[in-house]
């Protein structure tokens, strides 16, 4: 929830450009490899599950960062059907694919698909971290104009902060004063020639604060999709509170010299799950300390100890300090995926789940459709945020929800009904949707009723079985319905 | 009414010809006003409710202006009900302009000045309050009102009521209405069910005004707002009035469960319902109200005494027509008057026996919003434990169902999967303070009060607390319990994951220390109100 306040304020920037001091390399070079992209998306209707909202133009930038390769943020080509890059200063646009994306760190690889395109083109270096208040320059392709917009800041901060296009995800951002505006997103952030970073968002709360992402997030990208496919970017698994409080420090009997920060919870699943124990003090990470607000050294700034994990892959090893019991102990983690589901994260580029039956529209609970309006009632949030805080490993696979019903005199009496919390159907617990499919499917045929239960609500929703099955046809004609169910296999998604 | 003004024209018409006109409207004659300046005084109130977010003090002062009905009681057993007090008489109002009032001054039309009145008994639930004034010359020749049943707009003519219009303290005159319909009202405050006469046309009425029909009065004004006046009718104000002398008095009769109607066929079906036995399914027994004691989620309610439910829950009311049975508990049964409950149990058809019961507003998780009570609280190293309450949300203001957190929202759901403790007891067989005293509570740290002691705390707000020094806290008294057994050098709370943090220590050797700091930085009268 603390990320969905956040993102109240934070903008993703389609288009922006901080320009650099005195220019270094070429800087004629660096602008004709910055381009401007146009993505025709469309997204789904997360109200109607079947349907796609109409279609809609974003514009964004991106810069070549390899002999054929396109860097730009991931939230300038979701969505998907059409898109166009335009080279600077030339009319027609050229028709591209995306190779890779990372929505977690809101980064994407495009390619063009006529090689044309790359003549006479040289891909920006990628630098390094800058330093504090050294002046960065920004290219790209804001609103308000055609062609390449430049302009010019300083680093203001270096730190975590909640990258809005998934949502959830918190990595290391850089901020600066440099303008930045709608349409700027992909473009990169330059300093003595090299790219240091890509122009992604800023906060319309406060004036003249825009972020990008630094190169060591871009590199973990870049490396990441070596192998050909995308596995993300590693996280602990700790919930951790602060040891500012000295009384709280001495009640660990932490030694006088040692700094940590407490661990409250370790995810189920996560790379900690196992290795580090609820109670224990972080006191080090790749023998960097960490201090009692949980930070480390990070050049000359401090950011939160998650940058170790941050910057490997998904198996790497990661080499932890805890005091537990009074006495330290060094332990070995061996780094996976976030510990969340899919479904906590902002979904882009596939069709949500739903399942039709007796005019009642199944789906799977997640963030799209909690965050679409009017759905954040208290028994939701319970759902999605509370319950595996509150009473660990009880959560389904899936919460399954009744988002509406599709009138029909099979479900008369039911047909105002809306976001109505299923766990069983016929007493038996319903996992996930394919369950869901399963189970109706494997029904007999001489069933009566069909009964889903909730721990919600006290009445029970029950249906005729026979009519269901002899509606279902009708049903999804009358209402311009294609498919009764989009289901995915959860196996497979949470391998991915 | 009618008739009479017919007359009035038909004569009208014989004397002068054909030379007037129709006169403008059939109107029912306007009552009298000047024996109204004998049965009702205005009301000026000056109400100060405690700040449940910083619960040692109050808010700004307000007030409220009304009226207040002249009454007298079946008996004297009031407590504090002097012998002198003329012909028993109280005054009658609501409880909402008297809340928390510091002061409250009734003001004759015949005096200039204003007369101190005193609270004997308030129902917040019926939203009636009873007053009386000590000094004997406010009752010189007052005189109660009588009051009678209201009739249906089908039963009298159009424009068929009345009620005071004061355009100053000296100008008061008469405003016609119409009774749009006899309606059930949820007072959300208390959780609490009232029949409620909807009007249009009284829109200079206020909070305590007469409404008057056939020059009888059948009612008193609670709100007056954009959608128009409601008022509670006769029958209600009588039973307050029975009561109210009585010392076990607890307030109207309630039912005690809620219920559902069958969406469809289908789901009649599968609860083994017989077509022709319309009904309405018990989807929740509350702790308290009528049927509490006999009832079982999953009932299927069919008749109450002799009046048959109807699938939609409504009965054939003597007066009303078609009404939702709520009425009946709000009309026509009265406390303690035993009742039948037909209902269908897993495909039989049973009779159950028991008694129309009060309403109870304790043995509740959140407690109801109360007035004329001081906030409980309790200060630790500056942390501010308190009672989750509705006085508590309230604190978020009108939009609270929308604005206060979720996770304090979800404890209103009495859902049990939400519930942080378990059911202590079953509270059936307790009265009302020993259920109120098993009933297990959310405590809540709403804020830190920072001191040297709590640096690194003070961004946690609204934490639902566990446990403290190994003890599970379920009462605001459970902390002061609590804090007063350390088991070691520190005291340790724990609270409810999702909270800002975890856990916290206190060193226990420094407090006292930091707590008298903190009273004195801060001006807290008292470190805690039990």
């Amino acid at each position: 929830m603390l990320h969905f306040k956040f993102k109240s304020f934070i903008w993703l920037i389609c288009i922006w450009t901080v320009v650099q001091s005195p220019a270094f390399a070429s800087q004629d070079k660096i602008e004709q490899s910055v381009f401007r992209i146009t993505n025709y998306q469309q997204s789904p209707d997360w109200k109607s599950p079947w349907k796609m909202k109409p279609t809609s133009r974003g514009l964004g930038s991106g810069f070549l960062i390899q002999e054929n390769l396109i860097l730009t943020n991931a939230h300038v080509v979701s969505d998907s059907r059409m898109l166009l890059v335009n080279k600077i200063s030339f009319p027609e646009p050229f028709l591209a694919d995306v190779v890779a994306i990372a929505h977690d760190s809101d980064l994407a690889l495009l390619k063009v698909r006529d090689a044309k395109f790359y003549h006479n083109l040289t891909p920006l270096e990628l630098g390094g971290i800058p330093e504090l208040r050294s002046r960065v320059r920004a290219y790209g392709y804001p609103m308000g104009g055609q062609e390449l917009s430049r302009t010019e800041g300083v680093v203001s901060r270096i730190e975590f902060g909640t990258y809005v296009h998934p949502g959830i995800d918190s990595h290391l951002l850089i901020q600066t004063d440099s303008a930045i505006n709608p349409g700027n997103s992909g473009g990169p952030v330059t300093q003595s020639g090299k790219a240091i970073g890509v122009a992604f968002q800023s906060n319309l709360r406060l004036n003249d604060v825009g972020y990008f992402i630094p190169v060591p997030l871009i590199t973990r990208f870049l490396s990441d999709i070596e192998d050909g496919k995308y596995d993300g970017v590693p996280e602990i698994g700790v919930e951790t509170s602060s040891l500012i409080n000295k009384h709280y420090r001495r009640y660990l009997g932490l030694p006088e010299k040692t700094s940590g920060i407490l661990v409250d919870r370790v995810a189920p699943h996560s790379s900690a799950d196992g290795v580090i124990l609820s109670g224990d003090v972080l006191t080090k990470i790749e023998d960097l300390p960490i201090d009692s607000a949980g930070m480390v050294n990070y050049g000359e700034q401090k950011v939160t100890f998650y940058i170790e994990a941050e910057n490997r892959q998904i198996g790497d090893l990661l080499k932890i300090q805890v005091w537990r019991q009074g006495k330290f102990k060094n332990l070995t983690l061996t780094l996976k995926a976030p510990p969340f589901g899919a479904e906590m994260r902002n979904s882009y580029d596939e069709l949500p789940e739903y399942l039709i039956f007796g005019g009642l529209v199944f789906i799977a609970l997640n963030r799209n459709y909690i965050h679409s309006p009017g759905n954040i009632t208290p028994s939701l949030a319970y759902e999605h945020w509370y319950r595996e805080l509150e009473r660990p490993r009880t959560r389904l696979d899936q919460a399954i929800i009744i988002s509406r019903v599709l009138p029909s005199s099979v479900n008369s009496g039911y047909s105002s009904l809306q976001n109505f919390i299923v766990t069983t159907l016929n007493g038996k617990s319903i996992n996930t949707l394919n369950d869901l499919d399963k189970m109706l499917k494997e029904m007999p045929k001489d069933t009566r009723h069909v009964v889903f239960g909730s721990e919600w609500q006290k009445m029970p929703l029950v249906l005729d079985f026979k009519k269901c099955l002899e509606q279902q046809k009708t049903i999804l004609e009358r209402y311009g319905i294609l498919h009764a169910s989009n289901l995915y296999d959860q196996q497979s998604r949470k391998s991915q | 009414m009618i008739k009479k003004n017919l007359s009035f024209y038909l004569l009208s018409l014989s004397l002068f010809g054909v030379t007037f006109v129709f006169p403008p409207v059939l109107a029912a004659d306007s009552p009298e006003l000047e024996p109204w300046f004998k049965k009702a005084v205005l009301i000026k109130s000056y109400q100060q409710s405690y700040d449940w977010l910083t619960p040692w003090e109050k808010l700004e002062i307000r007030t409220q202006t009304g009226m207040a009905l002249v009454v007298s009681l079946n008996s004297t057993k009031i407590k504090n009900a002097e012998a002198d007090l003329k012909q028993n008489l109280f005054l009658l109002t609501t409880a909402e302009i008297v809340a928390d009032a510091t002061l409250i001054e009734a003001t004759r039309k015949d005096m200039r000045h204003p007369f101190q009145a005193e609270l004997v008994l308030m129902d917040y639930a019926a939203n009636l309050a009873l007053l009386k004034i000590e000094n004997s010359k406010f009752w010189d020749k007052l005189i109660p009102v009588e009051w009678s049943p209201a009739k249906s707009t089908a039963k009298t003519a159009e424009n068929d009521i009345y009620s005071l219009k004061i355009k100053s303290a000296q100008e008061w005159e008469m405003e016609s209405g119409t009774i749009k319909q006899m309606a059930i009202g949820h007072r959300e405050v208390s959780d609490s069910w009232l029949p409620l006469l909807k009007l249009s046309g009284v829109t200079k009425s206020g909070q305590g005004f007469p409404i008057l029909q056939d020059n009888e009065t059948v009612g008193i004004v609670l709100e007056n707002s954009a959608g128009g006046a409601k008022a509670l009718p006769a029958s209600k104000v009588l039973e307050f009035l029975e009561h109210a002398s009585n010392d076990s008095y607890r307030s109207l009769s309630h039912r005690g469960f809620n219920w559902r109607r069958l969406p469809q066929r289908s789901a009649a079906d599968f609860y083994k319902i017989p077509e022709e036995k319309p009904g309405v399914w018990i989807s929740r027994v509350l702790p308290f109200g009528t049927g509490s004691d006999v009832l079982e989620r999953g009932d299927y309610l069919t008749k109450i005494g002799k009046w048959k439910i109807t699938h939609d829950g409504k009965i054939k009311h003597p007066e009303w027509g078609l009404s939702l049975f709520d009425l009946l508990f709000l009309d026509q049964l009265k406390v303690g008057d035993p009742l039948e409950l037909e209902v269908i149990r897993k495909g039989k058809l049973i009779l159950l026996e028991t008694k129309v019961a009060a309403y109870e507003e304790y043995g509740r998780t959140v407690p109801l919003k109360k007035v004329g009570f001081a906030p409980k609280y309790v200060i630790q190293g500056g942390f501010l434990f308190q009672e989750l309450s509705m006085n508590y949300l309230a604190m978020w203001g009108a939009s609270w169902h929308s604005r206060a957190p979720t996770r304090l929202r979800l404890f209103l759901s009495q859902n049990e999967t939400v519930m942080i403790h378990e059911k202590k007891t079953n509270y059936d067989n307790l009265t009302g303070s020993k259920a109120e005293e098993f009933t297990p509570r959310v405590v809540l740290v709403t804020q830190v009060i920072p001191d040297q002691i709590n640096i690194g705390y003070q961004k946690l707000t609204n934490a639902v607390v566990l446990k403290i020094n190994g003890l599970q806290i379920q009462r605001l008294k459970d902390v002061s319990d609590a804090f007063s057994k350390p088991d070691s050098e520190f005291h340790l709370i724990e609270f409810l994951p999702g909270s800002n943090r975890l856990s916290v220590v206190l060193p226990v050797d420094q407090i006292k220390q930091s707590n008298r700091r903190i009273q004195n930085n801060f001006r807290i009268p008292k470190l805690q109100s039990l």
